[in-house]
């Protein structure tokens, strides 16, 4: 949940430091060195030394007779893989199912809850509530929710005469359900950020459009939207990271299936390394997705960097 | 969360868009609503899915989850996972930030540059060379191998960095001339007028942390060393079978109560630390 | 500021605390007994209370026992704790799985533990040791002649009907369907519907990852099929006739009689729905019996399951086993423990705890299992059907060969795919997966390198 994306440029733009003079270059080394050499290690161990294995991992083939480089081999296995075709697809539609409806939903809360009173704060703290227990918590309550039958979405449908669904057990059904969790889990998170948004325009903006006699409609579609972009930009790509980087639920509800059906991309890595000892289909699926992490990244600085540089 | 502070506009948002937002949260409160309701259900009560209050309450779910997982144990794991994590982050952010605001040196952007790969290269990705790593170092099976990955922190570091800049230099030559160290400095002059960055930072590691899965799912093996999630996990796992819904459900209060609590009683400070993990 | 670090210090310092003030017995050897909780039931809870019965009795041995959820998250934690270097002196492993672990030796062979036959030891050695357990079992525990696990609780699967639902439709409880034919014919009259909507159905069975395979294993061989190659971990018969009509007889229940719920059922939500009475009859583990006969508010009968061609199960359940890697000691402790948790009065305890049958043959000449049969008869059928069992699916690979077949099990049931189709492609799917194996071996040939 640590994100710091769009910043990250301003942090690349760096101001120069007062110097200190009248030190040899080695010696103005040994102190910034010194204090970074704890962060160093560890990010050596655990995030450029994993690159490396990874790297190492997606071009070689560990067969029963030994080891041996197959270059791109594990790449073109991967993506003639079906299964792995789907989870791309799977992860790209839950990514597209979560971020766009947690995003109208989180600007619908922020929008109606924005703004003293009790019933205000009492309704966004419950909004807020889902961000704060662990993803596994809220699929063991989602367990029951959608189990079919006797669950309670298709107990209550039954009370009300509707035909009942196998949510989980359809392959039609399951990833949505799986995003309908993950909506209900982050767009509070969100609601925050786009109330920070809104509270960052300046009433000024507001009050011209009133006098030029704009109903909310238009001041929403020509004050509050354009002024919010910036933070969409960034709540967008946060959302959009979770989508690939948190699939706890997936464990817990329906480990992969029915037929790949909710199989996503961390899972599928997972799977590939744990059950089918599969070390250089997991690595180049990771390779694949550190891509696409990547680009993501690079996605919310060139967008963040938009708007600063009309300034 | 308390109000946030700003204007109060005569926002003229359409009634229905504020009655339909009344009643998604009605939606949404309807999860957690049932785990209220079913924990506190007779067993065998035959209304599982019902959301009427039972009007015998008991706590036999509460003392058949306490019976059947060790939750107090798997509560000290979390913990010390957590105050771990977060200890050894404050010692590495400090002292990356301090660096990287106010020491100049050549390669400086580089380093910084490196720094925030990091941000890109979620640990959770890297999970299965990780886990190769942290059995190689002896630590599989351990809390410490569930915190490694974490010790370093590029996110802490950044937030670090941008508090102790804006901290005025004039302090920090004052503290020079008297001969304080580097350590004295940071620790005498930075760490105390940039208490808000690190309780915010505090708040978000220990959240995320808290909450976590996958990874300790990966690294701890032992019983005696889950955490509350994986705890969480294996205990609906064996309800379920029993179809023992109201103890899964009480299983479940009983593991998000500490952070549920923790927000409901301090949340503006949550608020606001989420807040500045994204702001600039 | 400081009361934040304070805070972090006094944790750790706390953690620290609890980890030194953890008892020591500095003379057992410490064992860890992993286990799976792979149905019904409070298995959990019982595991405990035997393992402590163990300790008790056994002061050199501290055994801890450690749940490990399904079968297959259990051979995955078994496989990362081998690889972390700090293997289990004993793991309850499905018995199917050993083929798999034999051929990536991750299990040792317990036949040194066992002893040979000699003239100053009759009634050692391997046969006399496997001929404690039902011949069932042996071909899931014997691989290449050695023993590689040690049957600790077995399975069939079983039809579960309410007897209530029976009569109120006109059907004898007592003669519950025997064959495919009847089995559709009750299903059709005991399903109910209000306009689209179905309120009961007649038959569910369960379709999830791990009971998918072994289910349609049991109509598979009920309809004259092999499943796979015995003798050989290479090759599976997912393609054929037999799993054909199986796949297909599973297919019309759902799509053409509409008597079986579609898409993937979970093994808990197929007996949720049998004990609300939303279902009137089921096909799962003998393993849930004691549940269902503790829970279920109706009378029940249990059956065979019906066949079409000839009557054979698959049996199911698992083994103990040790993994490579262990310590002399360790190991000694750990088959302390393993003949311990067989012996006909253990096996017999847990048999009537939990519905498993007991796979030692001895534990049914116990008068306490005696009086037991003679109060639950339908233990008592579990036994019976054990004459038509046959070994469960074991390859290289298995689960994600059993994966294979799952997938497009669940596609068929829920209408994605025909069952003609979904065979081909489970089929290409399992042979892909095997293919190293075979190459190594059956394909392994002279003049080739």
């Amino acid at each position: 949940m640590t994100h710091a994306l769009p910043t990250t440029q301003a942090a690349l733009a760096a101001e120069p430091p007062a110097a200190r003079a009248g030190r040899r270059p080695a010696a103005r080394l040994l102190l910034p060195l010194a204090l970074l050499s704890p962060s160093l290690v560890f990010l050596a161990l655990f995030t450029y030394w994993p690159v490396v294995e990874v790297l190492w991992d997606a071009t070689h083939q560990v067969t029963r007779r030994g080891t041996r480089f197959v270059g791109l081999d594990n790449f073109a296995a991967l993506f003639a893989d079906p299964t792995f075709q789907r989870a791309l697809l799977n992860n790209g539609l839950y990514a597209l199912g979560t971020v766009v409806p947690s995003l109208v939903l989180a600007l619908a809360f922020a929008l109606a809850l924005n703004g003293a009173g009790r019933v205000r704060a009492l309704l966004r703290a419950l909004f807020f509530l889902p961000v704060m227990i662990p993803l596994v918590a809220a699929a063991a309550l989602f367990l029951f929710l959608f189990l079919p039958g006797i669950g309670l979405i298709d107990h209550h449908l039954a009370r009300l005469g509707l035909a009942s669904a196998n949510w989980l057990g359809d392959p039609d059904l399951a990833l949505s359900a799986i995003t309908v969790l993950t909506v209900w889990k982050n767009a509070g998170y969100y609601m925050l950020f786009i109330l920070a948004g809104l509270q960052a325009i300046p009433d000024e903006a507001r009050e011209a459009a009133l006098l030029d006699g704009a109903g909310p409609w238009q001041r929403l579609r020509y004050v509050t939207l354009p002024a919010l972009r910036p933070t969409f930009a960034f709540v967008g790509v946060i959302a959009l990271l979770n989508a690939v980087t948190q699939v706890d639920h997936v464990f817990v509800l329906t480990k992969g299936g029915p037929s790949d059906a909710t199989k996503l991309l961390l899972f599928y890595i997972y799977e590939q390394a744990a059950e089918r000892y599969d070390a250089g289909r997991a690595a180049a699926a990771t390779v694949v997705t550190l891509g696409l992490l990547a680009a993501l990244t690079a996605l919310s600085l060139s967008r963040a960097q938009g708007p600063e540089a009309a300034r | 969360m308390s109000a946030l502070p700003g204007p109060v506009t005569r926002e003229v948002t359409p009634r229905i868009a504020r009655w339909v937002v009344a009643g998604l949260a009605l939606v949404w409160a309807v999860p957690f609503w049932w785990m209220l309701v079913a924990a506190f259900r007779p067993a065998g009560s035959g209304a599982d899915a019902s959301l009427l209050p039972s009007l015998a309450p008991t706590l036999a779910n509460f003392a058949e989850a306490w019976a059947s997982a060790d939750f107090p144990l798997y509560f000290l794991n979390s913990l010390a996972l957590c105050a771990g994590i977060l200890a050894v982050q404050l010692v590495t952010a400090s002292l990356a930030g301090y660096v990287f605001a106010r020491l100049e040196f050549p390669g400086r952007g580089f380093l910084f540059g490196l720094f925030l790969v990091q941000l890109m290269l979620v640990p959770v990705v890297l999970l299965v060379p990780n886990l190769k790593t942290v059995a190689s170092l002896g630590l599989y099976d351990t809390l410490p191998g569930v915190m490694a990955p974490y010790f370093a922190t590029a996110f802490g570091t950044f937030l670090m960095r941008q508090s102790f800049r804006e901290v005025p230099r004039e302090l920090e030559d004052a503290a020079l001339i008297d001969g304080a160290g580097w350590w004295a400095r940071i620790r005498h002059v930075y760490l105390p007028l940039t208490k808000p960055a690190l309780v915010a930072f505090s708040i978000v590691s220990v959240t995320s942390h808290w909450n976590e899965f996958l990874w300790p799912l990966m690294v701890i093996n032992s019983p005696d060393k889950r955490p509350l999630t994986l705890g969480l996990a294996s205990f609906t796992l064996s309800a379920e079978g029993m179809q023992a819904w109201g103890l899964i459900a009480a299983g479940t209060f009983l593991v998000s109560l500490p952070l549920l609590a923790a927000f409901l009683i301090f949340q503006r400070r949550f608020v606001n630390s989420f807040l500045a993990s994204g702001i600039k | 500021m400081i009361s934040w670090w304070k805070g972090a210090a006094l944790a750790l310092a706390l953690a620290a605390v609890a980890g030194l003030a953890a008892p020591r017995t500095a003379l057992a050897t410490d064992i860890e007994l992993f286990f799976p909780v792979p149905v019904d039931g409070a298995l959990a809870r019982n595991m405990t209370g035997l393992i402590k019965e163990f300790n008790d009795a056994h002061p050199d041995v501290k055994a801890t026992p450690v749940f490990t959820g399904s079968y297959d998250d259990t051979l995955l934690k078994t496989r990362a704790a081998i690889k972390a270097g700090k293997p289990p002196a004993a793991v309850i492993m499905s018995a199917n799985f050993l083929t798999d672990l034999a051929i990536e030796r991750e299990i040792t062979p317990m036949d040194d533990l066992i002893g040979k036959e000699g003239k100053d030891q009759p009634g050692k050695g391997q046969e006399a040791f496997m001929g404690q357990f039902f011949p069932a079992l042996h071909p899931n525990a014997l691989i290449d002649r050695k023993v590689y696990g040690v049957p600790f609780h077995n399975s069939t699967p079983l039809l579960y009907i309410n007897a209530d639902h029976f009569k109120e439709v006109g059907l004898d409880p007592e003669k519950p369907p025997r064959t495919w034919d009847e089995l559709d014919a009750a299903a059709r009259k005991l399903t109910k519907r209000e306009g689209d909507r179905t309120t009961r159905w007649g038959l569910m069975m369960p379709s999830n990852y791990d009971y998918g395979g072994w289910i349609l294993e049991a109509l598979t061989m009920s309809n004259g099929g092999r499943y796979y190659n015995e003798e050989y971990g290479g090759e599976v018969y997912y393609d054929t006739p037999t799993m054909l009509g199986a796949l297909t007889f599973w297919s019309n229940l759902v799509h053409k009689a509409k008597v079986h719920p579609a898409g993937e059922q979970k093994g808990p939500a197929v007996t949720g729905a049998f004990l609300a009475g939303q279902a009137s009859m089921m096909i799962i583990s003998t393993g849930s019996l004691t549940f269902i006969r503790d829970t279920a508010k109706f009378p029940f009968r249990v059956a065979f399951v019906p066949m079409n061609v000839r009557q054979a199960v698959p049996i199911g359940g698992a083994s103990l086993v040790q993994p490579t890697g262990l310590s002399p000691e360790k190991r000694a402790a750990g088959w302390t423990l393993i003949q311990w948790l067989t012996s006909a009065e253990k096996s017999g305890w847990w048999s009537r705890a939990t519905g498993y049958f007991a796979p030692n043959k001895a534990a049914y000449d116990l008068p306490e299992m005696k009086a037991f049969l003679e109060k639950n008869p339908d233990a008592k059928i579990a036994v019976d059907q054990l004459a038509n069992a046959k070994p469960w699916f074991a390859t290289y690979r298995t689960v994600p060969v059993r994966k294979a077949i799952e997938d497009e099990l669940q596609a068929v049931l829920s209408g994605k795919r025909q069952p003609k189709e979904a065979l081909a492609a489970a089929q290409k799917a399992a042979d892909a997966l095997m293919r190293p194996y075979v190459e190594d071996t059956a394909l392994r040939l002279p003049g080739a390198e």
